[in-house]
Order: structure tokens, then sequence, then C-alpha cells
């Protein structure tokens, strides 16, 4: 294939256009049949400074076209990272970003200095959008006085590239991405899982033991289109989309809809080899309609 | 680990209450060992793969045994010779067989039957004696299939073998015991033999280890992934009182 996939978000120039999503992919290492030819970067599993057991199960239930979680970020902490992980993730030829959490925004910068300098640490996304944990998480991420706070903190202590996820539970999402962008943002994600709750007719309590959870799938592809395309109009950062990718098709639409890249999380579960699927699709329609990269792919976004 | 596009090479109905289905995959059948599964993806149909134990493994062909619930499962139900799905597998961590051993009892609840045939050819291979004990809500329920030097069946209404359940009928004297059935029927297990090997059910969504989704509580706290170092545990590791025993799709449970 002739067609230049190649794409730059902010300072990060990746191969494609195609991320693995945070908590989709676990820290990479362990992922089955993994293509690294298609894969732009890698987002980790979240991860805190302490190690975190996370939530009791049943932790996930399958929905119409998607699915609840509620893992509660599980996870080894920080050190356990840097020992584990980031010396393989250095040998890599593709970035990988830290998705990182906290209860305070003290503790997002605590963990980003930690991290900052480790070899294998390409960068970093602030998860301010996670609904699965009790302190943090979702809250810092729906008040933008909030988010621009936690971006700031991580700001001061790293050079690197900065992401800031979105979480979609907000009534005007420009109002966040704007305070992301003033505080020091380098790209936002958007968007990561909407609030849902699903209860079990046998024992009439909601099926996960966490009560609601973070919704993702192809559900909620046009509902994130659109905050991600609402996203882009308000920023000149770059916007990476996700939100129920499964095909090429509906990673073109968030790149049409004004996204530099596109995360593919969900689809992985049922499709280890769903990001080279998309990647190559993406490829394939660029091909198709005579386009020679991806900087070529028409875009609609119109600016107010 | 493979994932692969597999033929259904035959479909079984060996009672009302079971069917069989299996697909020739010899990538599959030929490394699997008693408790790991297939992961079965179904399209069109849901979102996420469907994981099965593998019930048996002859000539290429991996076969899985399940009843109609669900979803997913209805889908199975449509299959016919001929089709193609895609199999991801074999995952997680088999039945282990203690050289120390001499005889092992194989003890299954409903659809718990679905390792224990080839825990059965597995136990044989390793020179075992080989104690089969099924046990279901009522005669209908029990599965039509066994293997093994002896057979005990235990029905909880009375109506074949032992009145009562799997577990209450397995002799005394058996070397090892390997167990699968409802989570609350495995806490028995664990309760009269803490070494005995389970198998446990959980909801699962990738089945190869990064969506954490398929948590299994520890005694020594935390959780772990049934979909890796599982589904196989040492029944006194897990902490039965919180892991869910109501499965909404799960058969007996």
């Amino acid at each position: 294939m002739s067609v230049d996939m190649a794409v730059d978000v902010g300072e990060l120039n990746l191969r494609g256009p195609v991320v693995a999503a945070s908590g989709t992919f676990g820290y990479g290492t362990e992922v089955p049949l993994l293509e690294r030819r298609a894969l732009g970067a890698i987002v980790s599993k979240g991860i805190f400074l302490r190690p975190r057991i996370g939530n009791p199960p049943p932790r996930i239930v399958e929905t119409p076209s998607g699915m609840l979680n509620a893992i509660g970020l599980q996870g080894p902490g920080v050190e356990a990272l840097i020992r584990d992980y980031c010396p393989q993730w250095a040998a890599w030829d593709f970035p990988v970003l830290v998705n990182i959490n906290g209860e305070s925004a003290v503790e997002y910068g605590e963990l980003a200095a930690r991290l900052d300098g480790v070899p294998g640490v390409a960068g970093f996304e602030i998860n301010v959008s996670c609904p699965n944990v009790e302190q943090g998480g979702m809250y810092f991420g729906n008040d933008p006085r909030a988010a621009a706070e936690v971006t700031a903190a991580v700001r001061r202590r790293t050079r690197l590239p900065i992401w800031v996820k979105l979480t979609p539970m907000v009534s005007d999402i420009a109002v966040i991405a704007r305070a992301c962008e003033s505080a020091g943002a380098d790209g936002l994600s958007a968007v990561n899982t909407f609030v849902g709750m699903s209860i079990d007719l046998h024992t009439y309590r909601p099926r996960l033991a966490f009560r609601t959870g973070g919704l993702s799938g192809p559900a909620i592809r046009p509902m994130a289109v659109h905050l991600a395309h609402q996203a882009a109009r308000a920023v000149r950062i770059p916007v990476i989309g996700v939100g129920g990718i499964v095909s090429a098709d509906d990673a073109l639409e968030f790149l049409v809809a004004g996204c530099s890249a596109v995360q593919v999380g969900t689809a992985t579960f049922a499709d280890p080899r769903a990001i080279a699927r998309v990647h190559d699709g993406i490829a394939a329609h660029l091909e198709a309609r005579g386009l020679s990269s991806l900087a070529e792919l028409p875009r609609y976004l119109p600016r107010d | 680990m493979l994932e692969l596009t597999a033929i259904v090479a035959e479909v079984r109905h060996p009672t009302a209450h079971y069917r069989v289905i299996g697909f020739h995959a010899p990538a599959i059948a030929e490394p699997v060992r008693a408790g790991q599964f297939v992961n079965v993806l179904l399209r069109p149909g849901p979102l996420l793969r469907r994981p099965f134990s593998v019930y048996s493994a002859v000539g290429g062909v991996v076969e899985i045994i399940y009843r109609p619930v669900g979803e997913g499962t209805a889908l199975l139900a449509d299959l016919k010779e001929g089709d193609r799905v895609s199999l991801l597998g074999p995952l997680g961590r088999p039945f282990e067989f203690d050289p120390d051993w001499d005889s092992v009892a194989l003890v299954s609840g409903g659809l718990g039957v679905a390792p224990m045939l080839l825990a059965a050819r597995d136990a044989r291979d390793a020179g075992l004696r080989v104690t089969w004990v099924h046990g279901a809500r009522t005669v209908t329920e029990l599965s039509p299939e066994s293997a093994g030097d002896r057979s005990v069946i235990a029905t909880d209404d009375g109506s074949a073998g032992h009145h009562g359940s799997a577990v209450a009928a397995v002799p005394d004297g058996v070397g090892g015991v390997l167990a699968c059935g409802p989570n609350r029927m495995l806490a028995a297990v664990a309760a009269r033999w803490p070494d005995a090997q389970v198998a446990v059910e959980t909801y699962m969504g990738c089945g190869t280890g990064v969506c954490l989704g398929c948590a299994v509580p520890l005694r020594a706290g935390g959780y772990d992934r049934a979909c890796k170092e599982g589904p196989v545990y040492r029944a006194a590791d897990v902490d039965w009182e919180a892991l869910p025993s109501h499965l909404h799709y799960a058969a007996g449970a």
C-alpha cells in the first residue's frame, strides 16, 4: 500500500492514526497477535501511584451493541510499571503513553514527575474521566477548573506530550476542552465511557457490583463522534477520537469530523486484530479515493 | 493461543437439555488440555465473544457443550455443519495432575460436565483411575455422556442415583479432586477438599487477559483473572463469598 498513513499528533509522530485505547490493551506486553506495524501508539492501562485491587465482580456486562465496565482501575502502581513494563516499551518502535490517575491534582503531578524521563514513556494521557472510582476520576473531568488544575499540575512536572481524556458526561465539552488546552495540554482524547446501569431481573439488583459502569462499544459511537467534533471545533490542539470504533469506516467518521487520530478499544476484545484491520481499512479507503496520504482526507471542521 | 476461522463439523443434541457443537480446529484440538476454553465469536451476533470449556478434542474437532439460555447460545444453536466461526484458544490454565495421585474424582454439577470428558482423557494419560461423579437438579438434566472407571450419579430431587449433591456423593479415598459446576457447588468442594482444583465460571470480556473483567476474588486478597491465571484454581484459594454465584446466562447456577 503506497498511502502515507503517518500523522503528527502534536510533537508525537505516529506511523498511523490508530492508537490502542487505555484499558483495552493492558500494558501492551501480553496482547495476543500483536501487529506492531499497524500501531500508531499504545495508551497503557490506567495507573495510580500505588497499587489498586479494583472493584469486586461482576465488573462487566454486555448491553445492546456495547458493554458496561466497572473495573475500578486495578493496577500494580507506578513502581511496578517502571520495573516490569517500561523496559519493554523502550525497545518498541512506536510510542507508549501512560494513562495517569490520581485522587488529587498533586497525585497526578507526582505520577508525571516519577515517569518523566523513564525510558519507554513517550507521553501521558491524563484520565479525568473514569466513572468507576470513588475518589477523583470523572469528578476532575466535569469541572473546567478542576480539569485545568490537574492538567497544569502535570504540565509543571513534564515536557513530554500530554493528552487529556475527556468525559462525555458534561453539558458542554467545549468548555472543558478549552480549559485543558489553556492549562497546557498537547492533545485531547474524546471521549471516555458514558455512565450506564443495567438491572438483573433475576436478583432485582444492578448487574455490576459497582452499581454503575462505563458504557463503551458501537452503542456510543454517534454520540462520541459528535463530542469529538465539538471538542475539535473548540481547540487548536489535536483531538484523538475514541468511542465505539469497530471498522475503518467508523474511524474515518471521527477523522473527517476533525480528529487527528483515533483510539480503538472495546473492539479489540472481540477481535484481537481490530487495530490492524482498522488501519488497513483506512489505507484502502484513501487509496480507493485516489488520496496518497491521510493528510489529504477531507475534514468537516467549520470554525465558529 | 490462536485466532482462527473454524468450520462447524457436527452438531449433536445428546438430550433435550444439552447441545454439543464441534468445530474443525486441529490447531486448537491438538494442544488443548482439560480445563482450558475457547472464546467463540458469533457474527452476526453479540459484541463480545462467548467463552466455553472445551468438552472434547478428537480428530481435530473441538467440541463444546451448552444449553441455549441466552443470545449467544441461541445463535450457537442456529449454526449448521459447514458454517464458519472465529475461535480464540486454547485459553486459560488447565487442570494439573499430581504425580503422587493414583486416582482422581471428576466432580461436576449440571453444565459443569463441560471440561470433564477431556479431564478423564488427561487423567488416563497420566495413568490415574478415574471416578466420574456427576449431579444435576433432576434426571432429565443429567449429562448423557460419561467417562472413567467408575461412575456415580446424583440428583437434587432423587430422581436418579444418589439423592443429594454431587459433592456429597463422592466416595472416600479418591486421590485428587477436580470439580466444575455452579460456584455454590464449588464452595462446597472447597469446604470438603481445600486442595481440589476447580474450574470457575465468570463473566468474561476479552478472554486474553487485557480487560480485567473476569475478576476472581482471592482469599489472600485482591483479584486475578479467570481467563489467564484461571479458570482452574485451588479450591481454598478462592474467596467464595465474594465470587458471584448467579450469572444470568448460567445453567443451574
